[in-house]
């Protein structure tokens, strides 16, 4: 069996997963980022994406949120404001959202307002290009 | 002595009252449960948090007031007597009342706080009840959250959270402050004051001082301010959900206790209904008896 170390991943609203891991991929701000077990110390920003891990040999895919990954003595605590499985991603709610801030994006409105649209739309249309990516199988 | 007619509207009137209370605890009986498995859910995401700020945050290195993350976390406040310091209040009540003491506690305890000697203070309100409090008392709300007491979610901490760190980049508050409710345990809560922002605490600078420079990952101005604002939207969920298991659980409380309270009245009314009308009946025994003994001697 390949080196294990442990993982927890932590939503805001559910543990997603706590146990042993073999490997571990995060969307950082700049690309993925692996870890395998007995990693250097390192604190990892994410970004909206796709973080895979494998426990026992089978590879498993979560959708997250923004957040970040502190890896210390063998130990990966993930947390981020969101984790869904991509089977588990809500395709009409992610349409309705993207609509709802294309909307407000046409309308005028302050810059700060502006941002939040942006972000909202972006995350609507990751959560939608993953659930495509999930039914296409890959 | 009242009439019987004055107790019975009483009688009834305190039962119509329970039907509306007992139903009311059924109701934040049914939501405390929902409330306090979310808050549950949140407590592990919560906890490794607020022990990751503590670790690897505060002993993160300076790296310049410039970044967005660096002055969320140590702010500018290290040489600021307390009461030069700008301060931003959020206050989280209820969107009702009923609630037994669980609005008044907040409001009492976020009242002492602003009316510290101080420059100049900010105020957000979430709930309806803290919002017509301040607005009764002439008080300047800066913003108010409205449906985020009722239904917390995360979309709706990151709207409280960009409210309150636009001053806070834009140099126009030194310090953000949390006010809610905590839950110690299942029957104990306790209107806490907490420092939001800027991250860093004093007291967890004092520890032990075995930490050493994490390496992050692309850049430690990166990592900063990605993670930084993600650690202040989790706060506030966080207090948004221990508030609303709070707050259903003050309720299921006062409900409880005015239920109580007025089976306690029941059973006082339906003793003294009782003897009015048994000090009736006798009277009108005595009426009977005194007319028959009357028409008796007349004979």
């Amino acid at each position: 069996m390949a080196n294990t170390f442990n993982l927890k991943i932590y939503a805001t609203d559910k543990v997603v997963y706590d146990g042993e891991c073999e490997y571990l991929a995060l969307p950082a701000t700049d690309g993925e980022y692996a870890i395998l077990a007995n990693h250097e110390r390192v604190l990892v920003a994410m970004v909206m994406g796709e973080s895979k891990y494998t426990v026992d040999g089978e590879k498993k895919i979560l959708f997250t949120g923004s957040g970040f990954c502190y890896f210390n003595d063998n130990n990966a605590v993930i947390i981020v404001d969101t984790a869904e499985r991509p089977d588990e991603i809500d395709e009409r709610r992610a349409e309705e959202a993207k609509l709802r801030a294309e909307e407000r994006l046409r309308q005028k409105q302050s810059k700060n307002d502006f941002y939040s649209s942006q972000a909202a739309l972006s995350r609507a249309l990751s959560r939608m290009q993953e659930a495509a990516r999930h039914k296409r199988g890959i | 002595m009242a009439s019987l007619s004055e107790l019975q509207e009483r009688i009834s009137s305190i039962k119509d009252t329970m039907k509306i209370t007992n139903a009311m605890y059924m109701i934040s009986s049914n939501k405390m449960r929902k409330a306090r498995e979310s808050l549950s859910n949140t407590e592990p995401y919560f906890s490794t948090l607020e022990d990751i700020i503590a670790s690897v945050l505060t002993h993160a290195p300076e790296v310049s007031h410039e970044v967005f993350g660096d002055s969320i976390i140590h702010g500018h406040i290290s040489n600021m007597p307390e009461e030069r310091r700008r301060k931003g209040f959020v206050v989280m009540t209820a969107d009702k009342g009923l609630a037994g003491s669980y609005n008044h506690n907040i409001l009492k305890l976020a009242e002492k706080a602003i009316k510290e000697p101080r420059r100049s203070y900010k105020l957000y309100v979430v709930g309806h009840v803290g919002e017509a409090y301040f607005r009764a008392r002439h008080y300047n709300i800066d913003e108010t959250f409205h449906y985020t007491a009722q239904n917390p979610s995360l979309g709706r901490a990151r709207n409280i959270a960009r409210a309150i760190m636009e001053p806070f980049m834009n140099n126009e508050l030194d310090e953000i402050y949390l006010i809610y409710t905590r839950m110690i345990s299942a029957v104990e809560m306790e209107p806490v004051i907490t420092r939001l922002l800027p991250l860093s605490r004093e007291d967890y600078a004092d520890t032990d001082g075995s930490y050493t420079d994490v390496p992050m990952f692309p850049s430690p101005e990166a990592v900063l301010s990605s993670v930084a604002p993600t650690c202040v939207v989790g706060y506030i969920y966080s207090a948004l959900i221990e508030a609303y298991c709070c707050e259903q659980n003050a309720r299921v409380n006062a409900m409880q206790a005015a239920t109580d309270a007025g089976q306690e009245m029941l059973h006082d009314l339906s003793i003294q209904y009782n003897r009015v009308r048994q000090a009736r009946i006798t009277q009108e025994i005595t009426e009977v008896a005194a007319g028959a003994k009357a028409l008796k001697r007349a004979k």
